[in-house]
């Protein structure tokens, strides 16, 4: 909007315009329109099943990583389902949007699969850690479980 | 939630959370005395990150105007520790009673200068828990829900 009332037009009714403006904009933070922010979990939900093809990507291209890796992968689907759940028990018309429709890509592993795990880890956990603080107290304790988890395998995986 | 309540809410969790730390400060003390070589320098290093912890808690009640809740003079282990596994074992429990203990403070307390280092000591608590896991045998290693109170 322009500081400066467009020409030709009586300054009254600018600010007339302007002050219905006001509750105009800020009834959308409040409406279930197409303006309101997604649910941060739907991202931490699509990065642990983005984990789980990675890990057993990893599995695959390494069985001796088998054993390592495959806790990691039964962590993050127990992850994607239980977010998942959570994202529907605030929004129900997900439900059938919660699965993905298309298969992605196969991920990339480049030359270190162990390492390119581990950066995975660490990327979710502090993901999940940023989401965690401002969330309500029923859904912070799923989300610092999340991190927790995450960023402890960055730790031990080496 | 008035101001007033949350803030009885975070009292309250952050001194849930100091007993389970003095209690895991006793369990190590009683550890200790069955525990050598690499595992009795990791239980040294772990009670000197409970200590720490310990510390912090009591410095923010403070900060909050509340008197700490004291240590008990003992406490019941839920099986009797008689040597270096069963020692070992009181740890396990002792690190997964502190996890659930931070992650109940973490959904109580909506004070995000309380809930930082509660996220921070349940992350690495979970790294103290997951060692003590593989010194008992108890798979996995790092549960999926660090601190969900549910049998592990």
């Amino acid at each position: 909007m322009s500081a400066t009332p467009p020409v030709g037009l009586p300054r009254r009714r600018v600010l007339v315009a302007a002050l219905l403006a006001v509750p105009a904009m800020t009834g959308c933070s409040f409406g279930s329109g197409a303006d309101e922010a997604p649910d941060p979990l739907i991202a931490l939900a699509d990065a642990a099943r983005a984990d789980v093809d990675l890990v057993r990507a990893a599995i695959t291209a390494d069985g001796g990583l088998a054993e390592k890796l495959q806790p990691l992968v039964d962590a993050r689907a127990a992850h994607a389902a239980a977010l998942d759940a959570e994202v529907v028990r605030l929004d129900p018309d997900r439900a059938d949007a919660a699965a993905p429709t298309t298969p992605a890509p196969p991920p990339s592993l480049g030359r270190d699969p162990l390492a390119r795990v581990r950066e995975a880890c660490e990327a979710s956990g502090a993901a999940a850690a940023a989401a965690a603080v401002d969330l309500p107290a029923e859904r912070i304790g799923l989300v610092a479980s999340v991190a927790a988890c995450c960023s402890t395998y960055a730790v031990v995986l080496v | 939630m008035s101001a007033d309540e949350a803030r009885r809410a975070t009292i309250d969790g952050l001194q849930d959370a100091l007993a389970t730390e003095h209690a895991a400060l006793w369990c190590y003390s009683l550890a200790a005395a069955f525990l050598t070589g690499p595992a009795a320098e990791q239980a040294n290093k772990d009670a000197r990150d409970h200590l720490r912890l310990r510390g912090a808690v009591e410095r923010t009640l403070s900060r909050l105007g509340a008197p700490a809740v004291s240590a008990q003079p003992a406490y019941a282990t839920p099986e009797p520790v008689v040597d270096a596994d069963s020692a070992a074992g009181l740890l396990r429990v002792a690190e997964t009673d502190a996890l659930a203990a931070w992650r109940s403070l973490l959904e109580r307390s909506t004070d995000p200068r309380v809930r930082r280092p509660a996220l921070e000591a349940l992350t690495d608590g979970t790294l103290r828990c997951a060692r003590w896991r593989v010194v008992t045998g108890t798979p996995p290693a790092i549960p999926p829900f660090p601190g969900r109170s549910e049998p592990t």
